[in-house]
């Protein structure tokens, strides 16, 4: 049965192409994220003339991007790191009335049209940035055009105060902050720029130190410390405040947060409030939000927050005073909440998002101006959770003394930032997505069964397959009244070619599996492979506090279940299809026989330890001063439908099929050398290696094993006689280079690679290729009779390609043509470069921005691999590597094929009393 | 005909092409003397002398000789065959796989039918030579069955080389596995 199969598959292997322009935006989805929100986000009108505005913000993921408010759409993002660590500090300023936001992100200030997203100007300080804010003040000095920005950076050695040009990007002064004190704070009010340090005492505690300064020139006008007595032990219980107003203010409590001390900058005076508990819980975090326009009211809204509710207080600055009182209170409600700060001319509106309702209020006086209840949220969340709101961006409309309506954009606690008009859900774009660590595909439970089933059927005698068969379709039936209601509308669909839209549950090809997600904060996020538009399921799996990272693997032991294994838990089990954990561990299925003896091995401290029987079987250390860059073993489930390659005159290679196949890169970075080895890791035997010097590991080192093959690709540096470049290596085992030979352990049924050790031959053939892959990953298939394509991650250009593997097949013939039996087997002359053809590029006209990896799984027909790509960016599509050679395409024409059907029935009937009467006439005419 | 440019006399000329002969002979006028009608058969002779009945044996020589006819008869369409054969080239087309059918389809149904072929013509007498006629003619289409194998094999039909049962080959199956187990 497989034989005419592979014939069939040979035929077609040759013309592969990765998309067709019909199955484009059809069978492959992509989600342009910009990550999880953080405080620097803000509404912004781009274009001064116009009110539409649009939503900034830089991520947790170091990402730059403005959203439509309306819809949700990403009108433009810029990466500005993408190895943002997941707590750094980013900024993100817009000057009132300008067409430019400035961000800060690391040591780099730049500037960003507001419209488009192009760059203005971007200064490098050198160190980390403390602050970036805008200066707000005419003093008729400044250049026409974009504000000035100020930037405070840290480090021992440049710490300084910059004043940056708004339009070129020049410093314009800079005022260096020495003496060892860590600069915290940088706050403008309309006459002076204030620098807030924190001084180390003797004691070990923190006196705040502010520094003020002449905006015009730099010049330091006056410096004094702060009497905060003894309770500033660290930088974290200063309650940071953006400062951009008529009274800028500096808060900060005690470590049990007890007391909220507040200073006016400027003033030497400190207002003491004391922080009442409720019910007994401690408050656990304090947030302070102000406006941030010099020409607004100065008040100011504290936000607390127990571990099980939230209240804020308001407070006003009398500013001629500069003294600080509270105005009035909000009340404590249960969860959590989030508050923002809107302005319109000089009133200030904070609006607060709870788990139900949204409020506004002015800042003025605690009567309500607007209330609206959030019924739902419109997210998937776990099961029994409370989607809870963490940060809230809002935008105000007034009309006379009322709010007419509030935007708000949320991010709530399941990672979506979701858009409220009047307290309904707008819009959600689900950022949790931008930081997944780890996916997997899970096949639904429903199609793995009958999977199960099928392979029974192929694996008993025919009379037991036939009755399993027959009792099989006898249960079928008994969906039929399910079935039959919907039947013409799926036969309507089916004709129309309408039916995109199948759920999970009644997938016939394998197309809508689950695909699993782990994120950085320790969420799991269920997918439909086939259909992003909604989120199945998204639940709470780690409690990881901040700063904690975890490195989950997903995996799926068996069909509809998904299980989440990491340091902290051995390994959780989760229902695929609604998200449920599983009570009791299912025994875990290894998917092999029980009589093979396990090697267990890991990477410890840059050796590969095995163990066999928990007995130490080998270890594999490095040479001196190399350190392991990667392991790529075999996968563990990786069909392969033939043993070996038929050559042009049907002779046989033989493959070289080792599940216990790994590839172990390690790098020398003194020596600029990387060495790869394919290791057996039963035996620890080295079965090949090959080691190139003058590699730059700098750049991505991707490897990827499989089958009889491997593959990896580095950038060697420029040497006397070669330039810099970035290769693709392709290496195949077989078990002997001379046809119809099955090496020496011949047909042997079993055998151990710790008793009998047989080497591999290895054919390599070495490319140059235009670009750096990332990460490797290969299509996989039920069968593995499907021919494979190499995927590789390119990060300089944003894609995705799709390489076939007779373009890197090591057999291709050097220096000669191919001969005739080689052209047979589809062979051609080895060529050095392999140019990316932009037939390849899976992502065609998309941008997939920042993909960490790519994930694979068979579908449920032979022909089909499913491929899914995370990373910032979320991709995923389907692949042919041999054209849908068990489907019918999207060209196939229904119409054609059931009008050729009824004419020739209409032929049939019409014909038919033509045709008697003829007979009939002959009987009578006799001879 | 031009007469002037023609040497011989007009005589001759007319008795070599007469202008117009005579369908047949008016009964009443004799022949002149000396003339013998040239294409006359001897009636008279054939009816009184009947011809003889052949002999048994005679029959079964000539039996035996068509059957040696039909015996060979296979062979002598070989060479055209061949031929056609190797026109048609390896190639599975539709074409060449129903030339490649009738070609065994021919020598096999011969094969089978081979009592039946040579019924009418033995008889008790030729029963022994007959055999011989037999075994050529069985050999004949085992030449022509040949030829068809040849094409076959040439067109890659043949399960003759080691891909051909590479399907049926099992991959050996390590006793050991080894798995990664991360160390975080």
């Amino acid at each position: 049965m497989r034989l005419p199969l592979i014939a069939a598959v040979t035929l077609l292997a040759r013309t592969t192409l990765a998309v067709f322009a019909d199955e484009a935006f059809k069978v492959d989805y992509h989600l342009a994220l910009i990550g999880e929100p953080s405080d620097a986000s803000l509404f912004h009108q781009p274009n001064p003339s116009s009110r539409a505005s649009l939503i900034y913000s830089v991520s947790e993921e170091g990402v730059l991007g403005a959203v439509n408010p309306r819809d949700g759409t990403l009108v433009w993002r810029q990466v500005l790191s993408l190895e943002a660590t997941a707590r750094n500090t980013s900024f993100l300023r817009a000057g009132e009335g300008q067409d430019v936001v400035i961000s800060g992100l690391g040591s780099q200030v730049a500037a960003w049209s507001a419209a488009d997203g192009r760059q203005i100007w971007s200064v490098d300080l050198g160190s980390q940035l403390a602050d970036v804010e805008i200066l707000e003040l005419s003093d008729g000095k400044e250049t026409p055009g974009p504000k000035d920005a100020l930037a405070l950076s840290t480090t021992e050695k440049n710490a300084a105060v910059s004043r940056i040009d708004g339009a070129t990007g020049t410093i314009k002064w800079q005022y260096p902050l020495d003496g060892g004190d860590a600069p915290y704070q940088v706050s403008a009010s309309a006459t002076e720029v204030y620098a807030v340090v924190l001084h180390k005492t003797m004691m070990g505690y923190i006196k705040l130190k502010v520094i003020s300064l002449d905006p015009v020139t730099g010049h330091k006008k006056d410096e004094y410390v702060l009497s905060s007595d003894n309770e500033l032990a660290t930088p974290d219980s200063i309650i940071s405040v953006g400062a951009n107003s008529a009274s800028p203010i500096i808060a900060w409590t005690d470590s049990a947060y007890s007391v909220l001390k507040v200073n006016v900058i400027g003033t030497k005076a400190t207002s003491t409030f004391s922080i009442e508990k409720h019910n007994g819980h401690a408050v656990t975090s304090i947030k302070l939000h102000a406006p941030y326009h010099v020409n607004c009211l100065s008040h100011f809204l504290v936000h607390y927050e127990t571990s099980d509710a939230h209240w804020a207080e308001v407070f006003h600055i009398d500013p001629k005073q500069s003294k600080v009182e509270k105005a009035y209170s909000l009340p404590k409600i249960s969860g959590k909440g989030a508050f923002s700060t809107s302005t319109s001319d000089a009133n200030v509106y904070f609006t607060r998002v709870t788990r139900d309702q949204v409020v506004t209020v002015s800042s003025a006086s605690h009567g309500v101006l607007g209330r609206w209840a959030v019924e739902d949220y419109g997210v998937a969340g776990g099961t029994g959770e409370v989607t809870e709101p963490l940060r809230s961006v809002s935008d105000v409309s007034i009309k006379g003394e009322t709010v007419s309506a509030v935007r708000s954009a949320v991010l709530l606690s399941t990672g979506d930032w979701v858009l409220l008009r009047d307290g309904m859900p707008i819009w959600s774009r689900p950022e949790m997505l931008a930081s997944v660590v780890a996916a997997s595909f899970v096949a639904p439970a429903e199609a793995e069964a009958l999977v199960h089933e099928l392979e029974a059927e192929a694996h008993s005698n025919p009379l037991q397959a036939y009755i399993h068969r027959v009792i099989r379709h006898l249960h079928d039936l008994q969906k039929l009244p399910v079935v039959l209601p919907s039947l013409p509308q799926r036969m309507m669909q089916g004709f129309l070619g309408t039916n995109e839209d199948e759920d999970v549950a009644s997938d016939t090809f394998g197309f809508h599996q689950i695909v699993a997600c782990a994120t950085k904060n320790g969420r799991l996020v269920a997918l439909d492979a086939a259909n992003l538009s909604k989120i199945l399921w998204n639940r709470q799996v780690a409690d990881l506090k901040s700063e904690q990272t975890w490195q989950p693997i997903v995996s799926s032991p068996k069909g509809g279940v998904i299980e989440v294994k990491s340091r902290a838990a051995a390994g959780t089990q989760y229902n695929a299809s609604s998200g449920e954990q599983l009570l009791s561990i299912l025994p875990i299925d290894v998917e092999l026989d029980a009589a093979a003896k396990p090697v267990q091995y890991t990477m410890r401290e840059s050796t590969l330890e095995a163990t066999m029987d928990g007995n130490a079987a080998w270890h594999f250390s490095p040479m001196d001063g190399e350190r392991i860059v990667s392991l790529v073993p075999r996968p563990v489930n990786d069909p392969v439908a033939s043993i070996g390659k038929v050559l042009g005159d049907r002779r046989v290679l033989y493959k070289y099929l080792d599940p216990n196949l790994a590839l172990l890169v390690t790098a020398k970075d003194t020596a600029r050398s990387a060495t790869f080895y394919v290791l057996n890791t039963v035996s620890g035997a080295v079965l090949h290696s090959s080691s190139h010097v003058g590699v730059d590991l700098s750049a991505p080192i991707s490897s990827i094993m499989s089958e009889n093959w491997f593959a990896y690709s580095l950038t060697a540096e420029a040497s006397d006689d070669s330039p810099k470049g970035h290769q693709l290596v392709v290496g195949e085992l077989f078990e002997s280079l001379v046809a119809d030979d099955r090496g020496p352990l011949e047909v042997t049924a079993n055998y151990s690679s710790i008793q009998t050790s047989t080497d591999p031959f290895t054919l390599t053939q070495t490319y140059q290729i235009p670009e750096a892959i990332s990460k490797m990953a290969v299509t996989r298939t039920r069968q593995g009779i499907t021919s494979r394509q190499l995927l590789a991650v390119l990060p300089d250009s944003h894609a995705v390609v799709g390489l076939p593997y007779a373009v890197l097949d090591p057999r291709r013939p050097a220096n000669r043509d191919p001969t005739k039996t080689e052209q047979l087997e589809g062979l051609v002359r080895y060529a050095p470069v392999i140019d990316l053809d932009p037939k390849w590029y899976l992502n065609h006209k998309r941008e997939v921005i920042g993909l960490r990896d790519v994930v694979t799984s068979p579908a449920l027909i032979e022909s089909t691999s499913l491929v899914f790509a995370y990373g910032l960016d979320v991709f995923g599509t389907r692949l042919s590597p041999s054209f849908s050679f068990d489907i019918l395409g999207a060209d196939f024409n229904k119409f054609q094929m059931l009008a050729t059907v009824a004419a020739l029935a209409v032929a049939t009937f019409a014909v038919a009393p033509l045709v008697a009467r003829k007979q009939v006439n002959r009987r009578w005419q006799f001879l | 005909m031009a007469p002037h440019s023609d040497p011989s006399p007009q005589w001759l000329q007319a008795l070599q092409h007469p202008a117009n002969p005579p369908k047949s002979k008016p009964a009443n006028i004799p022949d002149p003397p000396g003339f013998t009608p040239a294409s006359k058969p001897n009636k008279s002779s054939a009816t009184k002398a009947p011809r003889k009945q052949p002999t048994p044996a005679e029959i079964d020589t000539l039996k035996l000789k068509k059957a040696w006819e039909m015996a060979i008869a296979p062979a002598k369409s070989l060479p055209m065959n061949a031929i056609g054969m190797y026109m048609t080239g390896n190639s599975l087309q539709i074409f060449s796989i129903m030339m490649v059918f009738m070609l065994f389809k021919t020598p096999i149904t011969a094969l089978i039918n081979v009592q039946a072929t040579f019924a009418r013509l033995e008889t008790e007498g030729n029963r022994g030579q007959m055999l011989g006629v037999k075994l050529a003619f069985v050999a004949c289409n085992f030449l022509a069955l040949a030829l068809g194998i040849w094409k076959v094999n040439g067109m890659g039909l043949l399960p003759t080389t080691r891909s051909d049962w590479l399907a049926w080959e099992v991959p050996r199956d390590p006793i050991e596995r080894a798995y990664y187990v991360p160390s975080w």
